[in-house]
């Protein structure tokens, strides 16, 4: 088979990924060597469904030993196979590089004759990639579960980031949709991966020629959609990975129906909003200081597909607005309806050096269109005829004013996140 | 109304700046000859292009303001606009009044134009350094043709150089004929004229074809939003993007 051939089917394979970030490790190139990592991470293309396209992405082969009922690659499918040779991947690798395609290379696999045995090859292939080639670009692979301890931690020693994925948010979807895969062949790497990381960061700082273990961390990806678990129970699973785990990044992705086996939902197409609302929770929990108890519980599990979680909040504690700009700290600020990070990064720089009212603020690049029913200036309200302080026309206002921008194209939305941080960097 | 008329470069800029503050004279613009034109109203100085002058205000902007203000006033003259000039000695007027916390005051014009400068030329510099595309030509030259909205360029040097550090290569500005060459020890930039074709590496198309056989490939076809790419990826770089022929 052609090498063509093969990019088709173990891309195609590997596109489900949402993962594409090649940020959070500053890997310097070496003398003669090619490549380095960019921490806040490099978007080299945009595919025409959006997405950011920074490192190839791509599986060492899709033969699979496992059954799981969402994935196209399940030994059940009646789909070509094939497998990449070691130097195929890795000349295919240095080439895009060469020609900046790409920011490097994130490799996963299906589980081929055994999680030992795919879990070598991933290993071999990092391997001739950093000491045969002097790669020194961004490498993400994937954590084979149920592989052997010994093998998970050798490929952290060469690689930027890791991932296990999770995809099925509970041990009952599991069950039913993978019944091969346990929580606990899905949890172990990933505590294996997470005391490597802190081990290295210990030792680091006694040591300065400490060899590196994952310096861009771990992350893993949710399937939304696939299962009948709410947002809630995923938000309160991300939180945990965060915390407990010490994960850099959840994924969230929209299940793409791929099968029409009777354990799956009948759904027509992926369902995009509710991903964009867990991305956006996602940013909360991680950047704004919120928890998932405060944008969710038992009797309202599921966001709002109307309406971001941030405004869902703030119209449900009404009595903690409106803010004053020039008092409020930086915490408070940050939970307000479209004041997000730089915002109010701005806010607390600006406001040193004058009281400021809303001109500045919109000189400030700050939009008030959300914001301007939650704060004030100088004690004063948004110059506007009337401004709703209910909760009802709040959220009427707010859901007219995002009818008239999104009308017919819901899509629009699903946006951000996919993509490493850029742009905010530098200045 | 007074105009200040530089050589185009940075160092006449800031010499521009030196005379007007020699001169207790302040112009109403500062601008490059090649897009100056005349007319009867405006009174004109040419400057002449000294480096001494331009290293004191280079000197003094470091001392008594800040390094980012340096790095600030360099983006806002790299992006060309045509305020650029008056809006850079504006803000350095400003920046000498207050010192150290001239940046704090974002709602100020002053700082806002530049600010506004910056953030677009920092925003094309970070997307350059994803979409420049090399080829490889037949003489081992890495070679990278790329029509940039600002003068971004010479930004990318050192990016490329570090990272690439054993292939040789040329980035190409085509608009404005000059390019970023590197030699596998150092880098540095030149004029290009271009007199003959460049002939591809007989590989060349071989990996353009798997690139573009990747990038169809890895598009969902269920989420197709063509809006969204072109919000990220203007069309106008797509010109010398390999996936978009
Ligand atoms: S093990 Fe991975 S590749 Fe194999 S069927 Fe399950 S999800 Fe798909």
């Amino acid at each position: 088979m052609n090498l063509n051939e093969k990019i088709k089917i173990l891309s195609d394979s590997a596109k489900y990924d949402v993962s594409c970030s090649s940020s959070g490790s500053s890997r310097k190139n070496k003398k003669g060597g090619i490549g380095n990592a960019a921490p806040s991470g490099i978007c080299h293309s945009w595919t025409p469904d959006g997405r950011c396209i920074s490192l190839l992405k791509i599986l060492l082969t899709n033969y699979c030993i496992y059954d799981c009922k969402y994935c196209v690659n399940r030994s059940s499918n009646d789909v070509p196979r094939a497998a990449f040779t070691i130097d195929e991947l890795v000349n295919l690798t240095i080439n895009f590089y060469r020609r900046n395609y790409i920011e490097g290379l994130f490799l996963s696999s299906a589980v081929c004759v055994s999680p030992d045995h795919t879990m070598e090859l991933l290993l071999k292939s990092v391997k001739r990639l950093r000491e045969e080639v002097n790669f020194n670009g961004y490498i993400h692979v994937k954590a084979i579960p149920g592989a052997s301890n010994k093998l998970i931690e050798e490929t952290g020693k060469y690689v930027d980031r890791m991932s296990v994925n999770i995809e099925l948010p509970s041990g009952e979807s599991l069950k039913l949709l993978a019944p091969q895969k346990t929580k606990e062949s899905i949890i172990k790497p990933m505590g294996l991966i997470k005391s490597g990381i802190i081990q290295y960061q210990e030792e680091k700082l006694k040591f300065k020629s400490t060899p590196q273990f994952v310096p861009g961390g771990q992350s893993t990806q949710l399937i939304v959609g696939a299962t009948k678990d709410n947002d809630l129970k995923i938000l309160k699973l991300s939180e945990s990975l965060y915390s407990s785990y010490k994960l850099k990044r959840v994924y969230y992705s929209a299940y793409v129906p791929v099968s029409n086996h009777p354990n799956l939902p009948a759904i027509s197409g992926p369902p995009l909003l509710r991903e964009h609302r867990l991305y956006q929770a996602d940013w909360l929990l991680r950047f704004y200081g919120f928890n998932s108890g405060e944008l969710l519980n038992e009797e309202n599990p599921n966001f709002d597909e109307l309406l971001d979680p941030k405004s869902g909040w703030a119209i449900r504690n009404l009595d903690k607005f409106p803010v004053e700009v020039n008092k409020a700290d930086y915490y408070t600020l940050l939970r307000v309806p479209g004041i997000g990070v730089k915002s109010a990064q701005r806010i607390v720089q600006g406001r040193r050096v004058s009281m400021l009212d809303f001109d500045d603020l919109k000189k400030l690049g700050i939009v008030l269109k959300r914001a301007k029913y939650f704060i004030t200036c100088k004690g004063r309200y948004f110059p506007q005829k009337s401004i709703p302080t209910n909760a009802v026309s709040i959220k009427n206002r707010l859901l007219l004013e995002d009818n008239i921008k999104n009308r017919g194209n819901i899509e629009q939305l699903s946006i951000f996140s996919l993509f490493p941080g850029i742009m905010d960097g530098e200045f | 109304m007074l105009y200040y008329i530089y050589d185009g470069s940075f160092d006449g800029l800031l010499t521009a700046i030196y005379d007007a503050y020699y001169n207790k004279d302040f112009p109403e613009q500062i601008v490059p000859q090649d897009s100056f034109t005349d007319n009867f109203l405006i009174s004109k100085v040419y400057i002449r292009t000294e480096e001494e002058k331009s290293k004191k205000v280079h000197d003094a902007v470091l001392q008594k303001i800040s390094r980012r203000a340096m790095a600030g006033i360099m983006y806002a003259y790299l992006s060309e606009d045509e305020n650029a000039g008056i809006s850079i000695l504006e803000y350095l007027r400003f920046g000498f009044k207050v010192g150290r916390t001239v940046d704090s005051y974002l709602a100020d014009d002053r700082v806002n134009n530049i600010n506004r400068l910056v953030t677009k030329v920092a925003r094309e510099k970070h997307l350059l350094a994803g979409i420049i595309r090399f080829r490889l030509l037949h003489n081992n030259i890495y070679y990278a043709p790329i029509e940039p909205q600002y003068n971004t360029l010479c930004l990318l040097g050192k990016h490329f150089a570090d990272r690439m550090s054993d292939q040789i290569f040329v980035i190409h500005d085509v608009k404005r004929s000059y390019g970023v060459f590197y030699d596998k020890t150092k880098w540095f930039m030149s004029d290009i004229e271009m007199n003959k074709d460049i002939v591809l590496h007989e590989n060349e198309l071989f990996y353009q074809e798997l690139w573009k056989r990747y990038f169809d490939n890895i598009t969902i076809k269920s989420r197709i939003n063509p809006k969204l790419q072109s919000n990220h990826m203007p069309k106008k770089y797509w010109k010398y993007l390999i996936e978009m022929k």
